[in-house]
């Protein structure tokens, strides 16, 4: 039987959190949704430390670029260091639009890079193209455990 | 004579200031003369007198002379080289040979080495007339160069303040659409979710706060693209208008498709700018022309000519044209002359093409009758800093 599928989003606003889950209930996914709000909560969650010890490995992760405490970069860079987190595909999903944050995220091996739109159809009708894609086409990468 | 040198100074208690004169003469007789020259026609001096560098440079330093007097040839130093202690230590005086007979080419030569002006011991007095221009024009030159000083701090005041200007103009648009996409998501939310579930006034209500935060989006999208005309991001260069041309058109298919619109161009010139405002000139005034059109499709035309100062262009259309008192309104930021609902557009495209037409040097006006179509037409120069543009088609 195949698994659930598993989602991990990475943001600071609650607001855009929310957003991100109601676009999601609006498409075909019936995964699971777990989130964190700050880089060392991200980390901590994906390296099941302390109260995270049962945190489901997700299949992709949403990461937003300006996070207190530790930074998305460097989330990102934590987990490509990682020798199981780094298999995990990451969408940078950032306001941000600044070529130097571009780049460094695909220096850094992020999958794709993608602006927040400002339009809420259009950010709907973004995040509904990343669950199609992710979890239509794409094989993820088996999970390690 | 002692090496740190004598002081002179004339009798009397006069109460104007008295000049300040370093003298370079190693004849004390001669150097009271001088002093004596100077005092007959009014000067009231006192005077330090050297003989050699150390001392002079001292006495520079200590007494700040406001005129130098060099006899040019001295038993220990050469009164020329007073010149080449003043340009050490910075400092501009003048300084005045008074010496015996030297030669005309030899004199011409110690002018143009730096002296000032020079005067035979035995015609003495020509001395102070002499010293009244070199104190003239000293001071015309201290002057003027205080002027300047102002001007290149005023410059320099002026372009850190526009700099904060557009800077905080650029921020604030920035950050305010980050809450701001916050109000308008979540408004829009509320409406699908709740229409019909609340009461009428309910829906009423938020439909006025989701169109407003809406339109606010628009309005802060169109400061910033305001706000950027004056930050140098792409440096200019020589463009082919035609070539704009084309990429303008693309870029307004789907509304030339929509509307019928027929959009013609003259040979258009190879002009110095920046590519991307530009385009946005003549985009925003085809957009326009097209937005603004009366129940026939529109037709469009694009001109160009040369005159003895610029090239002129011309943007006309059938269009609805604009009444006479309204001409220079609309080139002002926000100012919009219809209803949102009868016509959309916040207002700013024509001011931002007034902008950047403007930082180029021209000008930008409409001539037009309500009712019959308009004519916008504005100059653009002729040649870029360097006369003949190279082209990038």
């Amino acid at each position: 039987m195949k698994p659930v599928p598993a989602l991990f989003i990475v943001d600071d606003n609650p607001a855009d959190l929310g957003l991100a889950r109601e676009a999601l209930a609006r498409c075909a996914y019936r995964g699971q949704i777990s989130s964190a709000g700050d880089g060392v909560e991200a980390m901590a969650f994906l390296t099941r430390r302390e109260k995270f010890a049962d945190a489901v490995r997700p299949d992709l992760v949403i990461l937003d670029l300006n996070l207190p405490k530790k930074d998305g970069l460097a989330v990102l860079a934590g987990m490509k260091a990682h020798p199981e987190l780094r298999r995990i595909p990451v969408v940078i999903f950032s306001t941000s639009q600044l070529a130097r944050d571009i780049t460094r995220s695909y220096e850094l091996g992020a999958n794709c890079y993608i602006s927040k739109p400002g339009n809420l159809n259009e950010f709907f009708s973004t995040i509904k193209a990343i669950e199609e894609f992710w979890f239509g086409p794409v094989k993820l990468p088996p999970r390690g455990e | 004579m002692s090496s740190t040198g004598t002081k002179l100074e004339t009798p009397g208690a006069k109460p104007h200031p008295k000049l300040r004169a370093l003298l370079v003469e190693d004849n004390a007789l001669d150097a009271a003369l001088v002093v004596r020259a100077l005092f007959k026609e009014g000067f009231d001096v006192i005077a330090d007198v050297v003989q050699d560098e150390a001392a002079f440079t001292k006495a520079l330093l200590a007494h700040n002379p406001e005129v130098v007097l060099a006899d040019y040839n001295l038993p220990n130093w050469k009164g020329m080289e007073v010149l080449t202690v003043l340009r050490r230590e910075g400092l501009d005086i003048p300084m005045i040979l008074v010496s015996g007979a030297l030669g005309d080419v030899t004199a011409v030569e110690c002018i143009k080495q730096g002296a000032t002006d020079y005067v035979l011991k035995d015609g003495l007095a020509r001395l102070p007339e002499v010293v009244r221009r070199a104190l003239r024009e000293k001071h015309e030159r201290s002057l003027r160069h205080q002027v300047e000083k102002d001007l290149a701090k005023k410059a320099d005041e002026l372009a850190r303040s526009n700099a904060d200007l557009e800077q905080f103009a650029y921020v604030a648009s920035h950050d305010l659409q980050e809450p701001l996409r916050m109000v308008a998501a979540y408004t829009q939310l509320l409406s699908e979710r709740y229409k019909g579930k609340l009461d009428e006034t309910a829906d009423k209500f938020i439909g006025y706060a989701s169109d407003g935060a809406l339109r606010m989006q628009v309005l802060i999208q169109d400061l910033l693209a305001f706000s950027r005309v004056g930050r140098n991001t792409a440096a200019s260069e020589g463009i082919d208008c035609n070539g704009v041309m084309k990429e303008v058109l693309q870029t307004l298919a789907a509304a030339i498709q929509e509307s019928g619109a027929v959009v013609t161009h003259g040979e258009l010139p190879a002009i110095w700018g920046d590519r991307t405002q530009i385009a946005q000139v003549f985009q925003n005034l085809i957009g326009n022309a097209i937005k603004f059109r009366g129940d026939n499709s529109p037709a469009i035309s694009v001109q160009a000519e040369k005159t003895d100062q610029h090239w002129l262009f011309t943007v006309s259309d059938n269009g609805i044209g604009i009444a006479p008192e309204h001409a220079e309104n609309i080139f002002v930021v926000f100012q919009r002359l219809h209803a949102r609902t009868e016509y959309p557009g916040n207002g700013i495209g024509l001011a931002i093409c007034k902008k950047i037409v403007e930082r180029y040097g021209g000008r930008i006006w409409v001539e037009a009758q309500a009712g019959s179509g308009s004519t916008f037409k504005f100059t653009m120069p002729l040649h870029g800093p360097d006369e003949k543009p190279e082209v990038q088609p």
